[in-house]
């Protein structure tokens, strides 16, 4: 397979956001029919999961997809059985915490991986890749212990602080886009005397911005619904996250075998709310990028 | 950094390496105003809030904090490891032995001379569930009966009547358990008596009289050849309705806590059950006709496997007096009274029925269900609810197993197994055995 | 490579080496060294050498859930690459604001609680009244008890996990709005045919995500957990009907290390993995390099 050669102009990218005007289309319905089967199987569940939020607790099983009967109330039961407002607060500061450590970083690591050449890299890059496959349960304890040694065990900080020191996941994601930077453009900037960080800040991350939107909302949703961390390290319900409250209130419904599922599964809507709103936030940034991008170079 | 990680490192070994025992056991001043932590435990109900400060009462000024949600090992063992346990822990009493043979609790001997409980007034069942090597581990709290509940509607079906249904004879009970079943083609409409395995193995071993575990705890009984027949027993009946995939499928649809469950749409005949869900039928179809019945051994006598929760001190614990002192006050059986009495308030003005609660305690549900619970204006639910009572004497429980969860699954694999068709029943108790054995044998040297 | 470069690389790298040897590397030597003792978090810990290793070989759960994962993954992470990329195609025809749209559709799944997924599950691919059956009724065909067949379980897992491809469809997205539209236009103009277009221009231009994501889709696969815990073990009543069919190689380490207390056994489980997952990538690695392409390279 030989690649073809992309232009190499170094010109600012064009002022009109980019269409796939250039693609005939023919039969148009055909990809609207199947995005819209896709689209009804993917919502499915979120539908059914709103709907069966809003059922009283004899119906949640019931199949329909809009209920028989309404019954918000079960939202107002969460809402004054527990301070699920702090909570919210809480995932938010801890999620965005999360995330702009880790996309931050992250980049920062990726782009030594991909734009330099020293000894030792595929060695060390292969370490990093490496520590994405030994499952976390049997470094889940001493990893406790570290934070203990630190004195953070039963603060939020553990949620969050590892990601200052970036993630393997989001290292390698960067660095696959990082490596789709044509090297004439950092050749051309250090002609012009520009060092390192420049070649990072000015020229790598401008054009890979999707990528690090993506990290950024992808470590957001991961440390929103992450439920161990918090788990093990919160003990003051102040500090709890939505997750974490949750399976308190789950806990507290499910005593004595009543399932309260329709209380269940209305918290599991409200920890999913916000992470739509923040998604369809990010979508513009999304948008942005792709259309500042332009072509390459 | 290095150098620090690596005593970081070290510091992390040796902790594993000491394990989780240490720590004072005893309050510098036994007045000094603490607060207590826990888990295991949240104040959700009427039932479990009005204990609550009433114990808190109990040792004020100090207090204890309640800790949001059930008993989850990782959270229980992370702090254990790190030097900083609870104070109490609430789990259910079947995990006691486990966590009791790592040493992770201590024994309840000192805190009940000290507070000077009377373990009489506990049902022995409960107690005897809570107690390995002869040592006390946990205060019992809650006593969840096996009974048999009945539909009487799918059993007017049949031509069956509900009061002459019983377990004890085998035969009869695989016949009529045909005469319930019902299918057409590929689908199931109505199972006729589900046995409930492999998690009521137990109740069908000591129904045949005999038990998977001796006593003490230390010896697997699951070659007795009484377990295998039970075994044989239940299996054909899964089998005898349409097979281990199609029975559960069929089960799993049920809408179990929904109105439409399986008794008011006439899916099932009957089984035996916790008697929780006696409430929630009461809950959702308060119309349904049901019996409810002991479960009864192949001798014809009554069996009641129950199960439960109960309070222990961690090891460790900064403060195991009061907690001790809290947890006294939180299984005694004013306490209870009072809670009970709380939660027949909010049922009243709900408009619901208050059936009882099971606690544990002899005094306790002597004085609820005598004063506290009224009749509901159900018959069926009044007189299940007056057997259940009745039953409650004949309670056993599984005895506490040091490596209690992973016999658990020894037994509960070949079930499945066999229930799956991969062996049949002798092979697989005899494997079962064998692995069974070797778990407790590790589990027990040195006690 | 000049010794100035490779200070500078090192300088970028920075936070993840630092990050790694307080949070990482201490964990991982320490559940290597418990592998090879009794550990149980509870007790004293007696070295075992290599007991460990030798029990875990001859245990034939071992077996079945190593044959397990690896039979998953094999059929999941083909399918989702497709899928998601066959999404990921029709959204960039799709036109900027829709896609934006089922981009959110797509990652929805992804979004919502594992727990609520979980029952979802099992309320759908029910082989009695789920509603996948009723469809396949609909064309005449009996379907399986997906929950409670052991033969059906793992191919009803592997529908279930295409709903959370929505993070690989974004990936994909991403990287398919970083081709240059010229391409596609001159290789047009060449008459070439739209499979051959896929071929020659598409493929090698998103090649830097379809390996990130074999690799990424790889490891995580082997080390399934949240989705089949959720669905068959979740609450202690599930567990006991623990199907041998959805017992996942992390699954049974968990059992082995919070539910048994035999962390030192779990650390060796874990151990085992790292080594199977270390072939598998590499593997993936040798095969991918004849096909992947950079554009710095």
């Amino acid at each position: 397979m030989t690649a073809i050669q992309a232009p190499q102009a170094v010109v600012p990218a064009p002022a009109e956001p980019q269409h796939d005007g250039g693609r005939r289309r023919r039969h148009p319905w055909v990809l609207w029919t199947a995005l819209a089967v896709a689209a009804v199987v993917f919502v499915y569940p979120f539908v059914w999961l709103v709907s069966a939020s809003l059922k009283p607790r004899p119906e949640v099983f019931d199949n329909a997809l809009v209920p028989h009967h309404w019954a918000p109330e079960n939202y107002a039961t969460i809402w004054s059985a527990a301070p699920v407002l702090t909570w919210m607060v809480n995932s938010v500061i801890v999620a965005v915490a999360a995330a702009a450590a880790v996309t931050v970083s992250s980049a920062i690591v990726a782009f030594g991986f991909a734009y330099f050449r020293f000894p030792g890299r595929n060695v060390l890059f292969a370490l990093v890749v490496g520590t994405m496959m030994l499952p976390g349960a049997v470094t889940m304890i001493p990893t406790y212990l570290i934070w203990n040694e630190l004195g953070l065990a039963a603060t939020q900080v553990p949620l969050w602080a590892a990601n200052l020191f970036g993630s393997a996941f989001y290292i390698f994601l960067i660095r696959q886009f990082f490596l789709g930077v044509p090297r004439e453009l950092f050749e051309a900037a250090r002609v012009d005397g520009a060092g390192y960080w420049r070649l990072f800040w000015r020229i790598a991350v401008p054009l890979c911005k999707p990528a690090l939107i993506v990290a950024f909302v992808f470590e957001l949703r991961a440390s929103w619904s992450d439920l161990l961390k918090p788990l093990i390290y919160l003990r003051d319900p102040a500090l709890f996250t939505m997750p974490r409250g949750m399976k308190s209130i789950l806990d507290q419904f499910g005593q004595a075998g009543e399932s309260r599922w329709e209380v269940v599964l209305a918290g599991a809507v409200l920890t999913t709310v916000p992470m739509i709103i923040a998604f369809f936030l990010c979508q513009r940034y999304f948008v942005e990028g792709v259309a500042t991008q332009g072509r390459k170079g | 950094m290095f150098i620090r990680t690596s005593r970081i490192l070290v510091a992390a070994l040796l902790l594993a390496g000491c394990g989780g025992v240490g720590g004072s056991d005893s309050d510098s001043d036994e007045n000094a105003t603490v607060t207590l932590t826990m888990m295991g435990f949240g104040t959700g109900d009427d039932i479990a809030k009005t204990r609550f400060d009433a114990a808190n009462a109990a040792i004020a000024p100090s207090a204890a904090k309640a800790s949001e949600g059930s008993f989850n090992a990782q959270q229980f063992l992370s702090a254990v490891a790190s030097k900083t346990p609870p104070d109490l822990v609430y789990m259910e009493r079947r995990l006691l032995g486990t966590y009791a043979a790592k040493k992770a609790l201590v024994p309840m001997k000192d805190c009940v001379d000290q507070e000077k409980i009377d373990l009489s007034q506990f049902r022995p069942a409960a107690v005897a569930e809570a107690t390995l090597n002869g040592q006390l581990y946990g205060l019992p709290e809650f006593y969840n009966n096996r009974v048999l509940m009945i539909n009487n509607t799918a059993f007017a079906d049949a031509g069956l009547d509900p009061a002459s249904f019983s377990t004890a004879d085998w035969p009869t009970l695989k016949a009529n358990t045909a005469k319930l079943f019902k299918s057409k083609g590929n689908k199931l409409q109505r199972i006729g008596f589900d046995p409930k395995i492999p998690e009521f193995l137990p109740l069908w071993a000591r129904a045949n009289g005999a038990a998977l575990v001796s006593d003490d705890g230390k010896t697997a009984k699951l070659t007795d050849p009484k377990v295998v027949e039970a075994l044989t027993f239940t299996v054909g009946l899964v089998n005898a309705q349409g097979g281990w995939a199609k029975f559960k499928s069929f089960r799993d649809s049920f809408d179990f806590f929904g109105a439409k469950n399986q008794f008011a749409s006439n899916q099932l005949g009957a089984f035996p059950m916790e008697d929780f869900y006696l409430n929630v039928l009461a809950g959702n179809s308060p119309d349904v006709k049901l019996t409810v019945a002991p479960f009864q051994g192949r001798d014809g006598q009554p069996v009641d496997w129950i199960t439960g929760n109960a309070w222990a001190i961690p090891a460790g614990s900064q403060h195991p007096k009061q907690a001790c002192k809290w947890i006294k006050t939180m299984t005694d059986s004013p306490t209870w009274i009072a809670a009970a009495k709380a939660r027949a308030a909010t049922r009243q003005k709900e408009g619901k029925p208050f059936s009882g609660v099971f606690t544990g305690n002899t005094k306790a549900d002597e004085v609820i269900f005598r004063d506290v619970v009224k009749p509901s204006g159900n018959a069926g639910f009044d007189t299940g609810v007056k057997t259940i009572l009745t039953t409650q004497e004949a309670g056993v429980a599984e005895p506490a197993i040091a490596a209690g969860e992973e016999f658990k699954a020894v037994w509960q694999d070949a079930v499945n197994r066999v229930l799956e068709g991969k062996q049949q029943p002798a092979q697989a108790l005899a494997q079962a055995q064998q692995q069974a054995q070797t778990v407790l044998d590790q589990a027990n040297r040195g006690s | 490579m000049s010794s100035r470069e490779t200070r500078a690389a090192y300088g970028f790298l920075s936070p993840w080496i630092i990050g790694f040897l307080i949070f990482m590397a201490g964990p991982m030597v320490a559940s290597l060294v418990l592998s090879l003792t009794d550990y149980d978090v509870l007790t004293s810990t007696d070295f075992v050498g290599a007991a460990n290793y030798q029990q875990l070989l001859a245990d034939p759960k071992v077996r079945t859930s190593l044959a397990n994962t690896l039979i998953y993954t094999v059929l999941h992470v083909p399918l989702t690459m497709a899928v998601s990329l066959g999404l990921a195609m029709l959204l960039v025809r799709a036109g900027r604001r829709s896609a934006g749209f089922f981009r959110t559709v797509f990652y929805l799944p992804t979004i919502t609680p594992k727990v609520a997924v979980g029952v979802l599950f099992l309320l759908l691919f029910n082989g009695q009244v789920g509603l996948i059956n009723e469809v396949l009724g609909w064309v005449g065909i009996n379907g399986p008890d997906w929950t409670s067949d052991g033969q059906w379980i793992k191919p009803g897992l592997v529908v279930m996990s295409a709903w959370s491809l929505g993070s690989t469809v974004i990936i994909y997205l991403a990287a398919l709005q970083d081709v240059p539209r010229d391409l596609y236009e001159a290789a047009e103009m060449d008459g070439a045919s739209p499979w051959a277009r896929f071929r020659a221009v598409t493929v090698p231009m998103i090649s830097g995500a379809l390996f990130f994501t074999l690799i990424i889709n790889t490891i995580s696969s082997l080390q399934t957990f949240d989705e089949v815990y959720t669905a068959f073990f979740g609450s202690s009543n599930q567990q006991t009907y623990g199907n041998d069919a959805a017992l996942f190689y992390v699954i049974y380490l968990f059992q082995q290390a919070f539910q048994f207390l035999h962390m030192g056994y779990a650390s060796a489980l874990a151990w085992l993995l790292f080594l199977i997952i270390v072939i598998i990538t590499l593997l993936q690695v040798r095969l991918s390099r004849r096909f992947v392409y950079y554009e710095s390279e």
